[in-house]
């Protein structure tokens, strides 16, 4: 019925953030759905929304526009739209420009500025002010570009005065000889929008909206429009230029063609040529004696599907930074789907050993089909990835490197913070509605909560606040502002700020592109994630200890493969620093799986996670793992996916995989699975998934049992699902950890202390740990002790485990530079006095005072009273008397060192109590006994068991016990279980909390440090737990002891 | 006209020592007590130790041998916690003084008071301290009490709780050993550091070297040992009450017109202006209280800004109070009462008089304000104010006057309106109504005597959601049969009614 053929040219998204108020892929949708020829998106400054919009544009009739606003700080303003590639790339430049002479999230341009860059293949709209429009910004633009690329918008918005201005516009278009096209400033695709709008224009000026005033549009037009209201608003001719300029803009993303870097591949070399000779060397390395045959054929066929694929120059790239790393002898390993290919392997990208049992089957990653770029995570020693970053931004300048951007969105507590601003609570209202409110997914609001927190949830403010907050967090999240991938870099052979505009990050000298991860798949961009692990920095160190004690050459991957004592070590769960399977709840697995290889391993790695356990996988692999059930297999298609897990899936591919040979999906489906699993969680978005995954599987002939638990464990992997490939890589870092632990554990103990913080353990738990496993470890101490931990002779000879000597790291509240200072003051000469130290190593009180705390200075001054009282002392000059103060003897100057004569203290020493507190409170742990050891007789008055007498316990019996409170747990997946271990001198003792008691008796629960805890034990074969009843909070026996509990949420 | 002026100088109650201030003042001068008050050194208040509450019971009590008996008394919570601990300081140290004139207060929550020499007269130590206790209970207070030969030992152990009676400075030091160091209120940090040495009673610190430990912990901290045990004397500021202005004037005939009244008031408040001056002081508060022969005094509160001592100024204030009272009977007697009083912080007078040379005319504008207030009382006085905000109903608002001082002083204001955002006010009618009146309408075209005829094109308005007040209306400016020209709205929402909301002038 309508014949208005009409291009909405000026339209914010919400990456426009807090002035848009739809996301990109509402407006493309509703845009198409009005009968739109066009729509360009044209977000302040920026073209994060771009690719959304993009995606959903795909295979529809409307045409999709690149643009953006811009206004420079003359107050000009102006809408420039892509007319082709070059005009996109002028675009991206001048944004860059504009980002990047502005702190994070702001720009600054001027027409200084738009005059040096140019805006070549672009077409200009002006937007003249609203109340008195000035021609003369229109004169100056018409001096920069050429009259046919420059327009006049129009924006007839119910003002009252939209007459005047059409009537002024045209009269400056005929003095100009400039034409005039309608458009419609959208903010919002639907004008229901309006008080979204509203809200995130008060969030933006951080008043209350009562408050906003004029800041706030007068009315809700800013909407795409239906086209009959066109009609009546705009005369004709303005609505036809809308269309006829859109005809002429031609530029797709799809046109963007990514090239890697050309330098990667030496003169007489194509990328094909040059990746199979540095495979083929590295093959030659990894094996000496020839390649074997069949490794030969898989090499070859891989080589063939990178060069299918073109993806050489991506495996170039991560070759060259692994080399680089190599040789500033960072340890790194890859890992993600292409990592786990011979290729990789071949070009030490990876250690994934086609011979140890691994299954690489690169095709299973990386599929033709899929049409997905190859995703290679290599993480780094997590202190030095710093110098990869910078050699990246070095080698390839910062015009063709960036990081990706990551799009923070509204989750419900930011959203229910900031509009609790915006409906002028207070803060600690809006944020006390922020925490009751915290695990809301956006669906209904949960009244009781709210009554619980003494909000009423029939208070109309309530009801006018959590629609808003809704919209704010519904699927896929309203975007709030840009900030950076943990690591992931897009590095491009020509300027990268053609490709897509750069912007400055909060962090200086870091540059962010403005898509994410997921846009530049989208466009088929390869980016390379440089990520951070700190397990390898243990790794190194230890390896750096172990070789330099041991005189051997060992470095990752090349440890004694497969030996059976780390295995037997690993299924007793003895794992404590061990990564990954040093959890709790990997703890518990441990001797359930027993693994005995490395895939054991694979697996260990990926079934603790909520995946596996949601869908409830574990037990039914673990039964057919022991062979108390058959292993069977719905079909043979399901047989090929899940052979290796013995018709369990557990991994996240195999999922996929699933759902691809047994519910019919396609791979892109497949892949949009994929992705719609990672966030589920926030944006609900898989049920249109469930129906086709179940019905799929029904029609393909499987139980609804079978399709019910793939649903559920796909809710599972959520954002934690594990792939294979992933697991696999990290297996290796099992391995190596658990052999260093298990042969070398005071170098392992050394390395683990030097890296914190990382890991599950505290300093105290590692300690004991090493301690219970032969390593004698010996005090901090000023005389010896490095800034970190050492390792130092026990006996005569380095046979046997060396001593751990404490590191004055561990010393809290010690400067590093204060550290560093006493240990080369030492190095001239040791320490005569307190005094003397405090002089040679230059150490202001503070640092004094936390080595005092220590107990460090035991070798110079005796205990820490006398430490403290020598500190104290240690004033340069003598105090100045005030006068009138009628003070007797004390400024009786001994003449020989210039300091005041003062007497001996008589100073109490401290009791073991106090020792143990101290050392606690100083440095986390204590060499002495264990604090519970002290208050033994009182516990066993009350018939407190200790952990050592609770293993010969019966399974099924009521016992009691307390311990020191290491940690509480409460994952996600476990329902309201809270997971509680304590810790006395025999030992560690596992508490689960029933959700019920947990709730009931929530304060000692929450709040002890010391907790007595009455239960019933329970008891399967070497797996042992306290299931709780009741819970003391006997904190006060500790008197201020200090033990660290760590909360993990 | 006769009348007699009462020089006698009153105080409140519960407010003076029986024989406290022993310097009385001379029989022309109007003042109470002529010493200010003492600066309250701030500390922190911190939790009362636990421990017995009420008086403390005293075993065999020795003879006294020291020099000086002190009793210090720590004040756990006053009045049931209605008021704060520090106003129950006052109250006991003022009662206090029936003991003995050397009584000092200790803020935030101590007293101590020297009694060797009036020991006698209430029984010895036991019967002081009993005496003390019963004036501690009939105050309202609970409160901790020690004897000891140091004003500082006493006051520490009474904040320890525990019974505390030593009488010979010999037997002092050996008493106070085991008390905590805690209770000499030293700073955390201090004491912290003393902690981490193992030093956590008084007897440690002792026994620690002397220099030495003034090395660490300054002289200061020495002094205060030193003060506790008796080894320096130890001087505390006397503690006397606090004056207020307080007159009465009893007149031998009856008054009935305000001006005679406050004929009657000029020399009292000559004299409110002669005892402000001598001390440099202002009142923020003036009591006027008009008794009559039957009925209930009338009061007529002056409240001011700031503090003032000007007499004209105030006679003038009161005059604009008192023609706005109605008296139920003639005027036998006047009083005046001031608040206590409040340095005044002088500023000195400008050259130029205000309205003069065209300087300061604004600096009028608070005393006009002030005396139109004062007899229209204080909501018939505001100013109006351009808000912002779409909706035409809250265009406008009303606020507290401004000064120009004060539009000076505040710099831009955040939400100053400039002229260029004032634009949609003008396109307004200054007359709108208190609420839109719905129009009769014709075929979907409003009437109001008579069709309209609408002008111009509409102006959208949908805002206003967020306090339930969301409207959605175009706005016309429409013609009536008589050529009045009105604005008027359509509501978005069916069914679509007109409504008018304003008049053009």
């Amino acid at each position: 019925m309508n014949e208005l053929r009409y291009a909405e040219l000026h339209c914010v998204s919400n990456f426009t953030f807090l002035r848009g108020a739809s996301h990109p892929q509402e407006l493309v949708e509703q845009a198409d759905t009005l009968g739109y020829t066009a729509l360009a998106i044209t977000d302040e400054c920026s073209v994060a929304g771009v690719v959304r919009a993009h995606m959903t544009a795909k295979g529809k009739s409307l045409k999709l526009i690149i643009g953006a606003e811009f206004r420079l700080q003359c107050g000009l303003r102006f809408v420039a739209l892509a007319i082709d590639r070059r005009g996109y790339g002028r675009l991206c430049r001048l944004i860059t420009r504009g980002r990047r002479s502005a702190s994070k999230g702001e720009y600054s341009l001027t027409r200084a500025d738009v005059e040096e860059l140019g805006l070549e293949q672009c077409f200009i709209l002006w937007l003249p002010d609203r109340k008195t429009p000035d021609g003369r910004q229109a004169s100056w633009l018409l001096e920069r570009f050429p009259r046919a690329r420059l327009r006049i918008a129009v924006e007839l918005l119910c003002e009252g005065t939209d007459r005047e201005h059409l009537a002024s516009l045209q009269g400056i278009g005929r003095k100009l000889q400039l034409r005039l096209l309608a458009s419609g400033d959208v903010h919002m695709h639907s004008r229901a929008r309006r008080k979204l709008q509203d809200a995130v224009t008060s969030i933006r000026l951080g008043v209350p909206v009562a408050e906003a005033g004029w800041h706030l549009y007068p009315n809700g037009e800013r909407y795409l429009r239906e086209p009959a209201r066109l009609v009546k608003l705009y005369p004709p001719e303005l609505l036809a230029e809308t269309d006829a300029l859109a005809r002429e803009c031609h530029f797709s993303l799809d046109e963007l063609r990514y090239e890697y870097p050309h330098e990667l591949v030496p003169e007489g070399h194509t990328p094909t040529s040059y990746l199979r000779k540095l495979t083929e060397e590295g093959a030659r390395r990894r094996w000496p004696d020839g390649v074997p045959e069949k490794e030969r054929v898989e090499i070859d066929k891989e080589l063939a599907l990178i060069a299918e694929l073109r993806y050489e120059a991506f495996f170039l790239t991560v070759e060259d930074i692994v080399r680089f790393a190599r040789g500033e002898g960072i340890l790194c390993q890859g890992r993600g789907s292409a990592a786990n290919s011979r290729v990789c392997y071949c070009l030490g990208v990876s250690a994934v050993d086609p011979e140890r049992g691994a299954v690489l089957l690169f095709e299973r990653f990386i599929s033709k089909e899929r049409n997905e770029p190859p995703d290679i995570d290599i993480d780094f020693e997590h202190n030095r990835r710093e110098e990869v970053i910078q050699y990246i931004y070095r080698k390839y300048g910062r015009e063709r490197a960036a990081l990706a951007a990551t799009v923070i969105m509204y989750r419900s507590r930011s959203a229910l913070r900031d509009l609790g601003k915006v409906f002028g609570l207070g803060p600690e209202e809006s944020g006390n509605l922020a925490k009751v409110m915290q695990w809301w997914d956006g669906g209904e609001a949960m009244p009781e909560r709210l009554r619980e927190a003494g909000f009423d949830p029939d208070n109309p403010l309530l009801a006018r606040l959590l629609p808003l907050a809704r919209e704010l967090v519904l699927f896929p999240g309203f975007p709030r502002h840009l900030s950076q991938h943990v690591g992931g870099f897009v590095i491009s052979e020509g300027p990268l700020e053609e490709l897509v505009p750069i912007e400055n990050a909060s962090m200086v000298d870091r540059t962010v592109v403005q898509w994410d991860k997921d846009d530049l798949n989208d466009l088929g961009l390869l980016k390379v994630d440089v990520l951070a692990l700190g397990m390898l920095t243990a790794l190194q160190l230890a390896f750096k200890l172990v070789n330099e004690v041991r005189g051997t050459q060992y470095t990752l991957g090349s440890l004694p493969a497969e030996d059976p004592a780390v295995y037997e070590m690993i299924a007793r769960a003895d794992t404590v620093g061990v990564f990954q399977i040093e959890s709790r709840a990997q703890m518990a697995m441990l001797p359930r799986l027993r693994p005995k290889e490395y895939y054991d391993l694979v697996i260990e790695v990926a079934i603790v996670r909520p995946g596996p356990i949601q869908g409830d996988m574990v037990h039914p692999y673990l039964r057919r793992r022991n062979q108390e059930e058959p292993v069977v297999y719905p079909s043979p298609q399901v047989q090929q996916v899940l052979q290796r897990t013995l018709g369990v899936p557990i991994f996240q591919e195999q999922v996929m995989q699933i759902a691809i040979v047994a519910a019919g999906f396609s791979p892109g489906e497949a892949d949009a699975l994929r992705r719609a699993m990672g966030a589920w969680k926030r944006s609900g978005g898989i049920d249109h998934f469930k129906d086709k995954l179940l019905n799929g599987m029904r029609d393909y002939g499987y139980t609804d049992d079978f399709a019910q638990r793939i649903y559920q464990q796909m809710l599972g992997f959520g954002e934690y699902g594990f792939p294979e490939s992933h697991a696999a890589s990290f297996a290796l870092l099992v391995y190596d950890s658990a052999w260093l632990k298990h042969f070398e554990p005071a170098a392992f103990a050394c390395a683990l202390l030097n890296s914190q913080p990382m890991g599950f353990y505290a300093p105290a738990q590692l300690v004991r740990d090493a301690r219970s496993h032969g390593v004698e470890a010996r005090a901090v101490d000023v005389c010896v002790s490095e800034w970190d931990c050492t390792l130092e002779r026990s006996h005569e000879d380095w046979d046997g485990q060396p001593a751990l000597r404490l590191g004055l790291r561990l010393v809290k509240s010690l400067s590093e530079a204060g550290a560093q200072r006493v240990v080369a003051a030492r190095g001239q000469r040791p320490f005569a006095s307190v005094q003397d130290l405090a002089e040679r190593a230059v150490l202001d009180r503070g640092d004094l005072e936390a080595l005092a705390a220590a107990g460090a200075f035991a070798s110079l001054s005796g205990n820490r009273h006398l430490a403290f009282w020598e500190v104290a002392g240690t004033e340069r000059r003598p105090p100045v008397p005030r006068p009138g103060v009628p003070v007797r003897g004390v400024l009786e100057l001994d003449t020989r060192t210039g300091h005041a004569a003062e007497g001996q203290p008589l100073l109490p020493a401290p009791t073991e109590g106090e020792r143990i507190v101290a050392d606690y409170a100083s440095i986390g742990l204590t060499l002495g006994r264990h604090p519970l050891a002290l208050l033994r007789e009182g516990l066993r008055k009350k018939q407190l068991l200790s952990a050592d007498e609770l293993k010969c316990v019966a399974n099924g019996r009521v016992v009691r016990t307390a311990g020191i409170v290491l940690m509480r747990q409460r994952p996600q997946t476990a329902s309201g279980v809270t997971f509680v271990t304590i810790e006395d001198e025999t030992g560690q003792v596992n508490i689960i909390v029933w959700e019920r008691v947990g709730r009931e008796q929530r304060r000692p629960l929450l709040e002890s440090r010391l907790l007595e805890v009455h239960g019933e034990w329970q008891r399967q074969q070497e797996v042992m737990h306290l299931i709780a009843h009741r819970l003391i909070d006997r904190t006060k026996m500790l008197g201020e002891l200090l033990t660290r509990s760590r909360d993990f949420h | 006209m006769r009348s007699r002026v009462i020089h006698a100088a009153e105080v409140v109650k519960g407010e003076m020592s029986a024989r406290g201030a022993t310097e009385r003042p001379a029989r022309e001068s109007p003042t109470g007590t002529t010493e200010v008050e003492q600066p309250a050194r701030p500390r922190p208040l911190r939790p009362a130790p636990a421990g017995p509450v009420g008086p403390a019971r005293f075993p065999g009590t020795a003879p006294v041998t020291s020099t000086e008996l002190w009793v210090g008394v720590h004040l756990i919570e006053s009045a049931g916690g209605q008021e704060p601990v520090e106003q129950g300081l006052e109250r006991l140290a003022t009662c206090a003084q029936r003991f003995t004139p050397r009584v000092s207060l200790i803020p935030p929550d101590s007293v101590v008071l020297e009694v060797k020499g009036s020991l006698h007269l209430f029984g010895g130590v036991e019967g002081l301290s009993r005496a003390l206790a019963s004036e501690c209970a009939s105050l309202g207070l609970k409160s901790m009490v020690a004897l000891a030969p140091t004003p500082l030992a006493a006051l520490v152990a009474a904040r320890v709780g525990k019974p505390f009676v030593v009488t010979e400075l010999t037997r002092l030091v050996g008493q106070l050993m085991p008390l905590p160091l805690a209770a000499l209120r030293w700073s955390d940090e201090t004491l912290e550091r003393l902690a981490r040495m193992g030093v956590r009673t008084i007897g440690q610190a002792l026994r620690l070297p002397r220099a030495g430990f003034a090395r660490r912990f300054g002289t200061d901290s020495l002094a205060t040992l030193d003060r506790l045990t008796g080894r320096s004397p130890d001087l505390h500021e006397r503690f006397h009450t606090r004056e207020r202005f307080r007159r009465r004037r009893e007149l031998n005939y009856e008054l009935e017109s305000h001006d005679a009244i406050l004929n009657a008031l000029a020399p009292l408040l000559a004299e409110l202006g002669k005892f402000l001056e001598a001390r440099q002081c202002g009142v923020m508060k003036l009591e006027c209280l008009l008794r009559h022969r039957h009925a209930e005094p009338t009061s007529c509160v002056l409240g001011l800004a700031a503090p003032l001592a000007d007499v004209r100024r105030l006679t003038e204030l009161l005059g604009e109070r008192l023609s706005a009272l109605t008296l139920p009977e003639p005027v036998r007697a006047c009083e005046l009462r001031s608040s206590s009083l409040v340095v005044r912080v002088f500023s000195s007078n400008s050259v130029w008089q205000p309205g003069e040379h065209g300087g300061g005319a604004g600096a009028e504008a608070p005393e006009l304000i002030e005396r139109l207030r004062a007899r229209l009382g204080p909501e018939a006085v505001y100013g109006l104010q351009v808000l912002q905000g779409h909706r035409p109903e809250n265009a406008w608002g009303i606020r507290e006057p401004v000064t120009e001082s004060e539009v000076k002083g505040r710099g831009r204001a955040r939400h100053a309106p400039e002229i260029k955002t004032l634009w949609p006010a003008f396109r307004r009618p200054v007359w709108l109504l208190s609420a839109p009146k719905p129009l009769s309408e014709r075929d979907g075209l409003p009437r109001r005597r008579g069709p309209l005829r609408l002008l111009g094109e509409p102006e959208r308005i949908e805002t206003g959601w967020w306090d339930g007040g969301d409207i959605a209306r175009d706005y016309y400016t429409a013609i009536d049969v008589h050529g009045v020209r009105l604005w008027v709205f359509r509501e978005r929402a069916t069914p679509h009614r007109w409504f008018l909301h304003g008049v053009f002038g």
